[in-house]
């Protein structure tokens, strides 16, 4: 009874064995041989045992990948450093995410991403690879640096373009404008009233031509001619550019105040004139009230938002976009005087400082200004 | 010591290749009380022939004043510049460097250039009259520290 009890029992665990082996084996054909990444083990240089996908990526049949050399398959400008790479993982480095280009067997270079560790295979050292098609991402990425260096260096011709244009007709329109002047300062009386109307028009047009010109040259300048980054303390800064707007503050009983404004990296220069143009324009578009400009800003993580806020006529949701354009104005010169290149030039000078700039407001309830700044410095290109 | 310099009309060269700008700055000293007389040159060259009394020039007055445009042909006003402070006949005539150029300060720094004064011109023509005064009242208060040393 006994006897035949062990016999059974014996039997059973053959069968047990014989059905595990059956199944991991059945397990290890789909974990090697179905997997959608290349899998490969590499002795002496050469390929041992190759799953269909690492032979579909080389674009042939398994079989005849195994025995041949792996670095024929590689691009002979990057074996070496292929090589190399697997001389280090001999000696027990693993190596991840290495990419390099191949050659299938229709001659076409692929990118291959490569991840490796050394292993023993039947007692002798190898290399257990396992190895993913990038080309395309690697494509991708290629186009989109080619697009991203052309747009840089279109974006720096253009602002280039912008710099020489509006320098160089400074010089023709300073003999036009100081001529015109003269002619008015010589001649006014002494011609008849049309020649005085004429000259005082030709004087005027002069005039706004030279501040377009000169508001249109700082643009450009902010990003052609900004200085190094430094350490910028922002209550200095605003101080500097409420000192800078001192008559205009005291003419219409300007009230500035500012919470506690941390120190940034920055331009110094640049970031007075950016305050400097935000509480301008709270002064100049005041409503019925003495003017209340207030600052504060707003530290999360690396990135501090500040805020200008005032009690002026506000703006039409409508606008609050197309406010920061270049020469974009929503008044006429009669209303209120300017180029429209303000804001355009805020809004500069904050993406040069990695951040963004945006308005809430709503007609006759004031208007608040958002901008963000990047407290490591990490000036956008 | 003032009286001494004011009695004949001050000698002011002018180098400019804008003839608008030469005439401009006539009319700006016109405006101003100090008697004067103002003698061009179009480029460097021409004006180190003038403060060397070469040729045509060799008759000509040595400037009390210079006025230099840095953007000419030929010889600029930087070249120009190096020339005359290396003169020793000619180092000691201030030199006011009145440009179009904005980064006037810029191309000194970078040039380490040594004259006197640098002055942007002007886009409003009043602006320009007092510039040039400004100029004029800068050189008078120059020659009689000069004087003065003496």
């Amino acid at each position: 009874m006994s006897q035949t009890l062990k016999m059974d029992q014996q039997l059973d665990k053959s069968e047990v064995m014989a059905h595990e082996i059956k199944q991991s084996k059945e397990l290890f054909r789909i974990l090697f041989y179905r997997s959608p990444i290349g899998t490969y083990i590499i002795q002496d240089g050469c390929f041992r045992l190759v799953n269909r996908q690492l032979a579909y990526i080389l674009g042939y049949e398994e079989d005849e990948l195994i025995g041949r050399p792996v670095l024929s398959f590689v691009l002979p400008e990057d074996r070496e450093a292929v090589r190399e790479k697997a001389v280090s993982m001999l000696k027990g480095e693993c190596s991840l995410g290495y990419e390099f280009r191949v050659i299938n067997k229709q001659a076409k270079i692929k990118w291959v991403m490569e991840t490796v560790v050394p292993i023993y295979y039947r007692r002798k050292r190898a290399i257990l690879g396992s190895l993913i098609d990038v080309t395309e991402r690697k494509q991708m990425e290629g186009r989109l640096k080619q697009m991203t260096d052309e747009m840089q260096r279109s974006n720096t011709e253009l602002e280039q373009f912008a710099y020489v244009i509006s320098h160089d007709l400074q010089e023709p329109l300073r003999m036009v404008s100081s001529y015109t002047q003269l002619l008015s300062k010589r001649y006014r009386n002494k011609l008849d009233d049309d020649a005085d109307e004429f000259i005082a028009y030709a004087v005027d047009g002069a005039k706004r031509m030279q501040t377009l010109l000169h508001d249109l040259l700082e643009y450009s300048r902010v990003g052609t001619r900004g200085k190094p980054f430094s350490l910028v303390n922002c209550e200095h800064v605003v101080e500097q550019a409420m000192a800078n707007l001192k008559i205009a503050i005291e003419e219409c009983g300007a009230s500035v105040s500012y919470d506690v404004l941390p120190t940034i990296m920055g331009d110094e220069g640049q970031l007075v004139r950016l305050f400097q143009n935000l509480i301008g324009n709270a002064i100049k578009f005041r409503g019925e009230e003495a003017p209340q400009v207030h600052i504060s800003a707003q530290r999360r993580n690396n990135t501090v938002t500040f805020s200008v806020k005032d009690n002026g006529i506000g703006i039409d949701p409508e606008h609050s976009q197309s406010i920061f354009d270049i020469f974009r104005r929503l008044h006429t010169s009669e209303e209120y005087p300017g180029t429209g290149m303000g804001l355009a030039i805020c809004k500069k000078i904050v993406e040069r400082h990695g951040g963004h700039i945006s308005v809430q407001s709503q007609p006759g309830q004031g208007s608040t200004f958002y901008f963000s700044v990047d407290m490591a410095g990490g000036e956008a290109e | 010591m003032k009286s001494k310099t004011a009695k004949r009309p001050i000698e002011i060269l002018i180098v400019d290749d804008n003839p608008g700008d030469v005439r401009l700055t006539l009319e700006a000293l016109k405006d101003g009380k100090v008697q004067n007389r103002l003698h061009t040159a179009h480029d460097g060259v021409e004006a180190i022939a003038f403060l060397r009394r070469k040729g045509e020039y060799a008759d000509v007055p040595l400037p009390d004043l210079i006025l230099l445009d840095l953007n000419m042909p030929r010889m600029n006003g930087v070249q120009l510049l190096a020339e005359v402070k290396e003169d020793s006949a000619l180092k000691h005539i201030p030199v006011v460097i009145l440009t179009d150029s904005r980064e006037v300060e810029d191309i000194a720094k970078t040039n380490n250039m040594q004259a006197d004064r640098y002055v942007t011109k002007p886009i409003d023509f009043e602006q320009f009259i007092k510039t040039v005064k400004s100029i004029i009242d800068f050189w008078l208060t120059t020659v009689k520290i000069q004087t003065e040393e003496r």
